[in-house]
């Protein structure tokens, strides 16, 4: 290996040599504070190795891996989503009896996991990012050992993500067989040169299943409530940026690398699953009554607005679909992040009326929670207006009629949830003595005995705060001041077609 | 000096900021502080700014200031600019200083409220928004302030809401001045769309270049323009918002209806006079609505009880008189009238305000009396401070007689205004202040509330015997003016009969209410009037119950009509079919693993199936 190819992944020998760093201090000497300090360290060296990285972009490594100015944005976008969940955890744990340093080994490699697939370049490549992160979270979706709740949900998500593995994996093959190569670049040549596309077509429409599978998009969605609701707050807060937006980062490359005849067929079925989840998942948000489902099912939403965008297959297609995902991390971030401060070491703070009144109770909290919640519905100022103003406009600009309308009713049933929440918590405490059951969820539901005046959870931990408070910078940042940003996308973008 | 130009309406915008935030936490004492201080501060700004334009002017009389660009798209890239010559300098200081001193007033007479600082941020909030109207070099800008200041007016009326009423009169101001707004952002659209640029100088000249004078484009823009100075002055038809207005604090309704958010459509007129010189018609329209605007509410004030509608049909009357100086393309007169209107109004609102709290929170004039003994200070402030307008209305009137579109008619008509108004000023003042005590007076105002008073009353006196507006530079070019130089003998003369019939007013009021004590039953406004027509006079012409069956009750009922039939049942059904897709969908959610499973298999399938027989 050059040493320009070991600056090329900078970031991911720093993420990984940190995760290795971390088990070595745990079997030495068990303290969560230096091990969370440790894990920030190394995410943190991971943020800045990226502008070091920068400077030999684009630079392919062996056949696998690519390190140019879209990989480092994705990646720098994954990390600074993993510092954020990193300090949301260390309060959420510091509650938590149990052996909490473990978490943080999981968190570094999932993390990796997301850097390899933002920068795979390979078959090979995609599907060992993918297992990597899968296998991390996997763990951390169960980690709440002792809940009979944890224990299901990891089973669902372990069975569930094998199989659709499975299916990414054979359809790897099937390509694999029709065109000698599993490397992007000679692929699509390949591809481009035979008459008829043979098995690679079904090879690629099998492996959608598996990236479906990650993206939580219908009809390969039935797994997300069950794995929000069930997984930690942290962690949901991870699988639902991370995990969705290093997947997306890989089908935007392979797809841009595709040409037009080819990517067609394909493109139809993913018109079809984008109108699908926008659909479906508005309405499964619409009278959820817990908080984790639904923010899952409005995120199986925001995903089909974000393939609206995909769709329209330009470069300001592109520029949409990232700065989409960027406002998209931002604001589940601090929705879950608030989630997070709100829960106790008895249960997560998940049901609706655990929010009545939250604005009286926890101004900041409350309007932070707000913020995020407009952000989400695309009301201006906030950064998730700015996002779905740029992917309706790249869809308008391909003529993406019906996609558009479809996301543009999506987003109106979207609003009444969103808003609906922003009244609870605006609403007086004593109002809500009739709650509405919360009996539509998939599981029994938790015990409905007594409900306590909740949250009860103390102050805000340092770590938390500040992650709060820059998301909440952020959130308006961005919304009010777009422009730095798109400019970073647009060239960042650019490599891609 | 100038670049500080920006800081005028910062100060009190981090003053509202800072109120808003602190206004649980915040001790009495802070607020005023804050509130008041920051008024203080821009006030002297203000003055300084002053002074160096006088001493100092800035080539051309016009200082700009370019504070960053709003948004660019199509060409278009409005600015937070500000525009700073002779006629905004003449705004800037009315609002500043009169506003200073009614927040000074209103530290002592807010004294006891509990929204103390609610109300000093909103006062903030308003003059920071005011003044960001009358800066504004661009239509964008000028209409944030423009739709700003109207929201500050919404939440200032109805400041007391826990009685219904006021909210329902700041509902009514918001609602009929929304009927002008939206003739003004009509003609901000098509003044935009035709003409390509924001700024309102760059829109004069290429509108003059463009368009021929009379021609149809000019007409229809100046005509909304006017909609939008109609509803926020307050005349006629548009007028019915300002009394009920008063159901705000006094100092909101010296500061907003009377000073200076009211006299907002004379600015605009006046700053869009190149506009308005392309269309002969429309300035026509704007003499005549003030010249009956003036009579209608100069009789219908007359006829008031209410202490505080007396003074808002006054306000509208005097709006009148802008505009119909407006209308001759007077805009010297009209500004200077404006000016010295404001401390005048400004004065009487606050020593009305003192008045009802001294006699226990009485507004009827005919219920008080002979409180002249017991509250000199306001007597004699409200007595000096009357007599300014009369020398700036002279000043208009004069100007209508020479002027090419006014002429000795309307000089006449505009003279019987004159008359009327000095009887109900005069009737207000006699009735109150003199003639046999009937009140117990349990409060005496603090020094906080009569230094004000008097500084407003001297600014109003000193109106009497100088222009302001002159006296900052601006003196526009009217033909009213020339003429009247040209026959200095016609001009004196027609002073002097003013000041005669003015004089002759106070007269009648004097007998009528001084000296004839009409003080009990139905005889007590103006004697020798039927009934019936006293009562419509009284109910300011019928304006209002016009309105409510012409307008109100017809979308009423039709609004009931539709929300119990066609529209809210058509609204039910998305509801319910929305309602209905939840529900349906909600089952594939099982919670088994095998379903979930075979969902995935499902996927593959269709996708599959998809790619292979497409």
């Amino acid at each position: 290996m050059s040493r320009t190819d070991l600056t090329a992944l900078s970031p991911l020998l720093v993420v990984a040599l940190a995760a290795v760093a971390v088990l070595l201090l745990i079997s030495v000497r068990r303290n969560h504070r230096a091990t969370a300090t440790l894990t920030l360290a190394g995410l943190v060296l991971g943020l800045v190795s990226i502008s070091w990285a920068a400077t030999v972009t684009p630079h392919q490594v062996a056949p696998l891996l690519i390190a140019d100015g879209y990989a480092l944005f994705y990646s720098a976008l994954v990390l600074a989503a993993a510092v954020v969940v990193c300090l949301l955890s260390f309060d959420y744990l510091e509650q938590r009896g149990e052996q909490r340093e473990e978490f943080y080994v999981l968190l570094l490699l999932a993390t990796l996991g997301g850097l390899v697939l933002v920068g795979a370049s390979h078959f090979v490549t995609l599907f060992l990012g993918l297992e990597i992160l899968s296998v991390a979270i996997y763990v951390m979706v169960a980690y709440a050992r002792s809940s009979p709740l944890a224990a299901e949900t990891g089973i669902k998500y372990l069975v569930l993500a094998g199989a659709s593995s499975a299916f990414l994996v054979f359809g790897m093959a099937l390509v694999y067989a029709q065109t000698g190569t599993l490397e992007f670049r000679p692929l699509v040549a390949q591809l481009s040169a035979i008459e008829g596309s043979g098995l690679a077509l079904p090879g690629m429409a099998l492996m959608l299943v598996g990236v479906g599978f990650k993206l939580a998009v219908v009809p390969f969605h039935m797994w997300t409530p069950e794995v929000y609701q069930g997984a930690p707050a942290p962690v949901t807060a991870f699988v639902a940026t991370v995990s969705k937006g290093a997947m997306f980062a890989l089908l935007l490359r392979f797809f841009a690398a595709l040409g037009p005849g080819e990517a067609r067929p394909l493109l139809v079925v993913l018109g079809l699953v984008a109108m699908a989840s926008i659909l479906a998942g508005n309405l499964l948000a619409l009278l959820e009554q817990n908080i984790k489902r639904l923010l899952a099912f409005s995120s199986i939403a925001h995903l089909g607005y974000v393939l609206v965008a995909f769709l329209a297959s330009s470069a300001f297609g592109d520029e949409a679909v990232t700065f989409y995902l960027v406002a998209y991390f931002v604001s589940t971030l601090a929705a879950f992040g608030v989630v997070t401060v709100l829960s106790d070491n008895e249960r997560e703070a998940e049901r609706i009326e655990d929010y009545r009144g939250l604005f009286w109770r926890r101004p900041l909290l409350a309007t932070l929670m707000t913020g995020a919640l407009l952000s989400l519905a695309g009301i201006p100022l906030t950064t998730g207006f700015v996002g779905k103003f740029a992917v309706v406009a790249a869809g308008v600009e391909a003529s993406l009629w019906l996609p558009v309308s479809v996301l543009a009713l999506g987003s109106a049933i979207g609003l009444y949830y969103y808003l609906r929440l922003v009244v609870v918590m605006l609403s007086s405490l004593d109002a809500g003595a009739a709650t509405e059951s919360a009996a539509d969820s998939g599981r029994t539901p938790a015990d409905p005995g007594q409900t306590p005046a909740w949250p009860r959870a103390a102050r805000v931990g340092g770590g938390a705060a500040l992650a709060l408070g820059l998301l909440a910078l952020l959130l308006l940042g961005l919304g009010l001041y777009p422009g730095p940003l798109m400019d970073v996308i647009e060239s960042s973008v650019s490599p891609l077609r | 000096m100038f670049d500080l130009l920006a800081l005028l309406p910062t100060f009190p915008l981090v003053g509202f900021l800072i109120l808003m935030a602190g206004s649980n936490s915040l001790p009495r004492r802070g607020v005023v502080a804050v509130g008041v201080g920051s008024m203080g501060l821009s006030a002297l700004l203000a003055i300084a700014i002053t002074v160096n334009f006088l001493s100092a002017p800035p080539p051309g009389q016009v200082f700009e200031q370019h504070l960053w660009t709003w948004f660019e798209i199509g060409g278009l890239a409005p600015g937070f600019s500000l525009y700073l010559d002779p006629l905004s300098l003449a705004m800037t200081l009315v609002i500043t200083i009169v506003g200073f001193l009614i927040h000074v007033y209103s530290a002592e007479f807010m004294r006891d409220d509990e929204a103390f600082a609610r109300f000093f941020a909103y006062m903030n909030l308003f003059v920071s928004l005011m003044l960001m109207l009358v800066l504004a070099d661009n239509l964008l800008l000028l209409y944030l302030g423009w739709e700003g200041v109207g929201m500050c007016s919404f939440l200032l009326i109805g400041f007391w809401y826990k009685k219904p009423a006021n909210g329902k009169a700041a509902q009514k101001a918001f609602i009929v001045t929304r009927v002008g707004d939206t003739a003004m952002a009509v003609g901000l659209f098509l003044l935009v769309t035709q003409l390509g640029t924001f700024d309102i100088q760059e829109l004069g000249v290429r509108a003059t270049e463009q368009w021929p004078v009379g021609s149809t484009m000019a007409v229809v823009a100046a005509a909304l323009l006017l909609g939008g100075a109609i509803g926020k002055s307050a005349q006629l038809p548009l007028h019915t918002w300002l009394p009920d207005a008063m159901a705000g604090p006094s100092p909101v309704s010296a500061l907003i209806h009377a000073a200076t958010m009211v006299t907002a459509g004379v600015y605009l007129i006046a700053r869009t006079h190149a506009l308005f010189a392309l269309a002969p018609v429309v300035l026509t329209a704007v003499m005549l609505v003030g010249l009956l605007t003036q009579l209608t509410a100069g009789i219908s004030a007359v006829h008031q009880r209410d202490i505080k509608r007396i003074l808002a049909y006054s306000t509208i009357s005097q709006l009148g008189y802008m505009f119909f100086a407006l209308g001759v393309s007077s805009n010297g007169a009209a500004i200077n009238h404006l000016m010295t209107h404001a401390c005048f109004k400004a004065t009487w609102f606050l020593a009305a305000g003192a008045v009802i709290v001294a006699v226990n929170h009485e507004h009827d004039i005919f219920k008080m009396g002979g409180l002249g003994k017991k509250l000199p200070a306001l007597f004699w402030a409200m007595f000096f401070a009357g007599c300014g307008p009369f020398f700036s209305k002279d000043g208009i009137l004069a100007e209508v007689w020479f002027s090419d579109t006014g002429g000795p008619l309307l000089w006449l008509l505009g003279l019987f205004g004159v008359f009327v108004t000095s009887i109900y000023l005069f009737r207000l003042l006699f009735t109150v202040f003199l003639g046999p005590l009937k009140n117990e007076v349990h409060w005496k105002p603090g020094r906080a509330i009569t230094i004000p008073l008097f500084i407003l009353a001297v600014g109003s006196v000193i109106g009497a015997l100088v222009e302001y507006p002159r006296l900052l530079g601006y003196h526009p070019h009217s033909s009213g003016i020339e003429a009247a130089h040209a026959s200095p003998y016609l001009h004196a003369t027609l002073g002097k009969i003013a000041v005669g019939v003015a004089l002759t007013g106070i007269y009648v009021a004097y007998r009528l209410f001084v000296r004839h004590r009409h003080y009990d039953g139905d005889e007590v406004i103006v004697p020798h009037i039927r009934v019936p027509l006293r009562n419509l006079f009284a109910d300011g012409w019928g304006f209002d119950r016009a309105y409510r069956v012409a307008f109100v009750a017809p979308f009423r009922s039709a609004a009931h009509f539709l929300r119990n039939e066609l529209i809210d049942r058509g609204c039910d059904a998305v509801v319910a079919v929305v309602q209905s897709g939840h529900r349906l969908i909600r089952r594939t959610q099982t919670g088994r693993l095998r379903w979930y499973t075979a969902g995935i298999a499902a996927g593959a399938v269709l996708s599959l199936g998809m790619v292979l027989f497409s």
